[in-house]
């Protein structure tokens, strides 16, 4: 069988995890709902206080997207997986690390585009200020992809264990740290007319290294539970 | 406010903690060479 | 052969292994029992207490050397686990997985005795700092190597996903502390830690003790737990019941 050269081969990729997620759209809005509702509990839990919400913002609704990635990241691997696909990509003589790239691309355009999509709404809920919006779309539109990038890492390492999912969240989580530092504060600076500008190109710096390095993560770890 | 309890807390905790994880595998390791000695005896027993 | 080439070449291999490290480990506990008495006697009696913090100070002596070693170790499993990923070496992987458990215990007294440290010095027994945030943070990602172990069923696999874990954890590390750092100065928080205008010589000898018996601790613990690991996965092998028939009669 000839070898696809490497531009086909992605483009393929992202084709097929398209149709996939199409024909599972329903699953694909769980998170999205997920986080909804989460951001919807905290008004519920702290009360409705404006000037509150309007201070914690930034971070409800950063934590809120944390924790609706981690759910969609669970199932990035593992019906390939299940059903051997994964094997025979592997074994395919693509460079893996493409593969996982592939994947990861298809994941946040899926996953992570919905959530920058919906931030207007859950900044509308969360009472942030005006000139925090548009740096809240920003960082998430940053930030969404480098979630993607170190969730697939977690998510293949886990992805041949049963109970991965749990195990997923607690790997990334620490992992996102500085990510959630970074973009939580650009966006309460914006809110507040500080500067912004440092912290989203540290954060655009931290999405240019994930995409250099993840990949390669990825595919060793994909080989690692494949193995 | 004195000092000493917490430096005692510390340092007993300190101690607690760091004994325990020596201790844990030379623990582990008898427990686990019984095990080992009881199956041979067992299966010596059956043969 | 080059001596020093057959020497590590020796390492790798789990009866050689097994038996040196075993010579090795009595060693390394007497050594820490000297250092860390001698330490924790210049810490404790000797050394004078600090001119703003008062006695409590004295727990510096605990706090730091765990923090250190917390880092160290973890930094140490990311080199061990590359090693062991890049060149398939078993003794590594082995290695890697029983170092998590000795790094996760010095984080946790850093954690607990800056807790202690800070109840009396500064008012309250958390605050969220640059130091102890990072310390918590690097506590998860212990756990989170250490549970990623423990999920797989075979574990040599379990070991090499534990190693690029660990590898994962250590380049995010110092992003993290930095962010961490970062956070703090934004929120004003207080700062743990007297990290003055130089530590007087007579705290810096007694903190230094500690730190290199805590070094050899970590040595003494980690060969201990390496050889059980070894002698529990290759129980079926030959060289082990050679072991344990010599050790009976």
């Amino acid at each position: 069988m000839s070898r696809q050269s490497t531009g086909t081969a992605f483009v393929a990729l992202l084709r097929r995890d398209f149709l996939l997620a199409y024909r599972r759209r329903a699953e694909l809005l769980q998170p999205l709902v997920f986080l909804l509702v989460v951001v919807t509990l905290f008004p519920l839990g702290v009360g409705p206080s404006p000037s509150l919400l309007a201070n914690i913002a930034p971070g409800v609704i950063w934590i809120a997207a944390l924790l609706a990635t981690v759910l969609s990241l669970d199932s990035l691997f593992r019906s390939d997986f299940e059903d051997g696909t994964l094997e025979q990509m592997v074994l395919s003589g693509q460079s893996l690390a493409l593969i996982a790239l592939a994947r990861t691309v298809a994941h946040w355009l899926v996953a992570g585009l919905p959530i920058v999509l919906l931030s207007p709404l859950l900044a509308m809920w969360m009472n942030l200020p005006d000139e925090g919006l548009l740096i809240l779309i920003e960082s998430l539109a940053i930030g969404t992809p480098v979630l993607s990038l170190i969730g697939a890492i977690g998510g293949a390492l886990t992805v041949s264990l049963k109970r991965g999912g749990q195990l997923l969240s607690l790997l990334v989580f620490p992992l996102y740290v500085p990510l959630l530092i970074l973009a939580t504060s650009a966006v309460s600076s914006a809110a507040v007319d500080l500067p912004y500008t440092g912290q989203l190109g540290l954060m655009l710096a931290g999405l240019i290294a994930s995409l250099t390095l993840a990949p390669f993560a990825t595919a060793a770890a994909l080989k690692l539970s494949l193995s | 406010m004195s000092h000493t309890p917490f430096i005692v807390a510390a340092y007993l905790i300190g101690a607690v903690v760091l004994f325990w994880a020596a201790m844990a595998p030379v623990l582990s390791k008898r427990s686990f060479l019984r095990q080992l000695k009881n199956r041979q005896t067992r299966m010596e027993k059956s043969q | 052969m080059n001596p020093i080439y057959l020497f590590f070449h020796k390492t790798g291999s789990p009866p050689w292994f097994y038996k040196y490290s075993g010579k090795l480990v009595p060693f390394l506990w007497a050594i820490f029992l000297v250092l860390a008495a001698y330490g924790l006697y210049l810490g404790l009696v000797v050394a004078p207490a600090d001119y703003q913090q008062g006695e409590s100070v004295r727990i510096m002596y605990l706090h730091v050397p765990s923090a250190w070693m917390s880092m160290m170790i973890y930094g140490l499993m990311a080199i061990m686990g590359f090693i062991a990923l890049v060149w398939r070496i078993r003794i590594m992987e082995v290695l890697v997985i029983s170092s998590a458990p000795v790094g996760a215990a010095f984080t946790a007294i850093a954690l607990i005795t800056g807790s202690l440290w800070g109840r009396p010095t500064w008012g309250t027994y958390w605050v969220w700092d640059a130091r102890l945030t990072s310390e918590l943070v690097l506590l998860f990602l212990y756990f989170g190597v250490i549970l990623l172990y423990n999920a797989f069923d075979e574990p040599r696999k379990a070991a090499r996903a534990a190693s690029l874990m660990s590898i994962v954890g250590a380049i995010n590390l110092p992003i993290i502390y930095f962010s961490v750092e970062w956070w703090n100065t934004l929120h004003q928080g207080s700062s743990m830690g007297s990290d003055g205008p130089g530590i007087h010589p007579s705290m810096l000898l007694p903190l230094l003790l500690m730190a290199t018996a805590t070094k050899f601790y970590y040595g003494a613990n980690l060969l201990t737990r390496a050889r059980l690991t070894l002698l529990k996965q290759d129980h079926r092998k030959r060289w082990v019941q050679d072991l344990l028939t010599e050790e009976s009669h």
